[in-house]
């Protein structure tokens, strides 16, 4: 094992009109610690597009994942898929990218645009090899990976953005390499990265795309440990216990709640020093504790910062607020978001008195349901999260 | 002197910010900020009594109507 991981962003633009979309990805984790993921691109578009290619992804990624090895999982395809009554074929194109125990990368591709690797910030033209299966060619390459390798997988739609519109070829594979090149060592996610990507193709289709247009992105990147803090233990005994658990952990600490800092800085015996800066009106102001990387209020914000993750999971519209920002609940979404894979949340389960005031939106059962919606949406985003309870 | 407001969820639902910014208003008004040291604190535990505020030790509940008078009959006399 070592201690690299996989950050995996993916996003489809719907051919203009259609409500379903003719391309699907499919991921697949294995017991061995590795990822398939498989983009699959169905002939044509709507509902004969998408029932094509999420046979293609699910049957790909299943056998795959199973130990099967490609020329089955091929033939098995060309068996199985329906065959088109306008064009006569059973067709949808894949690529396929497998991330064995985070050291080795396997890419299968079958007609869709290469692979993009982006390795320090540049474009990698890693080696390929041919094979012909069924009378397809298939192209097959095996990559040792390496800290901040970006992984890029499109479909078609993508090199085609602007046919015909803004482009008289479209946006070609070496115009998106140069476009990502330059957002490659910003360090943002590979959602981020595959939002951009795919805005950009949206602007090229003027908002009404040509095609159904899928990108993938995989960012190879470092575990990052974060312990997050809220709410006092509900044995005020239990203080020390709970806090020596959390300084222990490796990784940047996060302390949210008023009375819960005051305790943090009484362990730490360092002064609590509170700011009234409102860089973000709705959001109360965050403190300082030498110590801790960052001290902000409890419920309001965290509140905050769960619209913001389910906006990230969703159309990703608010990074443009959070991704800046200098208020809590932007810096708790920075760290939570961006830059942590492996998430602590130790939750204090003390009910606050002045809480429980029915004329105000915040009360005991708010704050557990909001930790528990919370780490549903950052295990959606991939990380691992470990909830404890004082 | 020292002023302190506090900004915990209690108070902050109830308007911390407003008496924040009203009072960061008036101490720039009066050329105070050499003066009156305005900070913020988490809770004061009189969550009821909010939006809580200390003006040397002393303990005070404001709302964003009042902290104008509370500013005029509190401070500006004693500076």
């Amino acid at each position: 094992m070592n201690d690299l991981c996989t950050d995996i962003g993916y996003r489809s633009l719907n051919h203009d009109g259609e409500q379903l979309c003719g391309d699907h990805i499919d991921i697949v984790e294995q017991d061995d610690d590795s990822i398939v993921v498989v983009l699959a691109d169905g002939l044509g578009s709507g509902v004969k597009a998408s029932i094509l290619s999420t046979l293609t992804s699910k049957i790909i990624s299943t056998m795959m994942a199973a130990g099967m090895n490609i020329e089955d999982c091929v033939s098995t395809i060309a068996a199985t898929l329906p065959v088109c009554s306008v064009r006569g074929v059973a067709y949808s194109t894949f690529t396929i990218l497998r991330f064995v125990q985070n050291r080795e990368a396997e890419i299968i591709q079958y007609d869709n645009p290469h692979v993009i690797l982006l390795r320090d910030g540049q474009n990698y033209e890693y080696p390929r090899t041919v094979t012909n299966i069924d009378g397809k060619e298939i192209y097959s390459s095996r990559i040792t990976l390496r800290e901040n390798d970006i992984f890029i997988a499109m479909s078609d739609g993508c090199i085609h953005a602007g046919v015909g519109m803004k482009l008289n070829f479209g946006w070609e594979r070496k115009d998106i390499i140069h476009f990502m090149e330059s957002f490659a060592g910003v360090g943002f996610t590979a959602k981020t990265l595959d939002t951009i990507l795919l805005d950009e193709c949206n602007k090229l289709y003027d908002g009404h795309p040509g095609d159904d247009t899928t990108a993938c992105v995989v960012r190879i990147r470092r575990r990052e440990p974060m312990n997050l803090l809220i709410g006092p233990p509900s044995n005020p005994a239990d203080c020390s216990k709970m806090m020596s658990l959390f300084f222990s952990k490796e990784g940047k600490h996060i302390v949210c709640g008023g009375t819960t800092s005051t305790i943090a800085a009484d362990f730490l015996h360092k002064p609590l020093v509170p700011t009234v800066d409102y860089p973000d009106p709705e959001v109360p102001p965050i403190a300082r504790i030498e110590g801790v990387d960052l001290v902000t209020e409890g419920v309001i914000t965290i509140n905050k910062v769960l619209k913001y993750a389910q906006d990230y999971l969703a159309d990703n519209e608010s990074y443009e607020q959070w991704s800046y920002k200098k208020d809590g609940a932007s810096q708790i979404a920075r760290l939570l978001f961006e830059e942590a894979t492996d998430i602590n949340f130790y939750v204090g389960r003390a009910v606050n008195p002045a809480h429980q005031n029915p004329n105000l939106p915040i009360n005991f059962n708010i704050k557990m349901r909001l930790v528990d919606e919370l780490s549903t949406c950052l295990k959606q985003m991939g990380k691992r999260i470990k909830v404890s309870y004082f | 002197m020292k002023l302190t407001v506090c900004i915990g969820s209690s108070c902050h639902l109830k308007g911390s910010r407003q008496v924040v910014e009203t009072l960061q208003r008036l101490i720039a008004e009066h050329n105070l900020g050499e003066k009156v040291d305005l900070g913020g604190t988490f809770c004061l535990g009189k969550c009821q009594m909010g939006v809580c505020a200390t003006l040397d030790g002393r303990e005070f509940s404001l709302s964003p109507e009042t902290t104008e008078e509370f500013f005029n009959t509190e401070i500006l006399p004693k500076v």
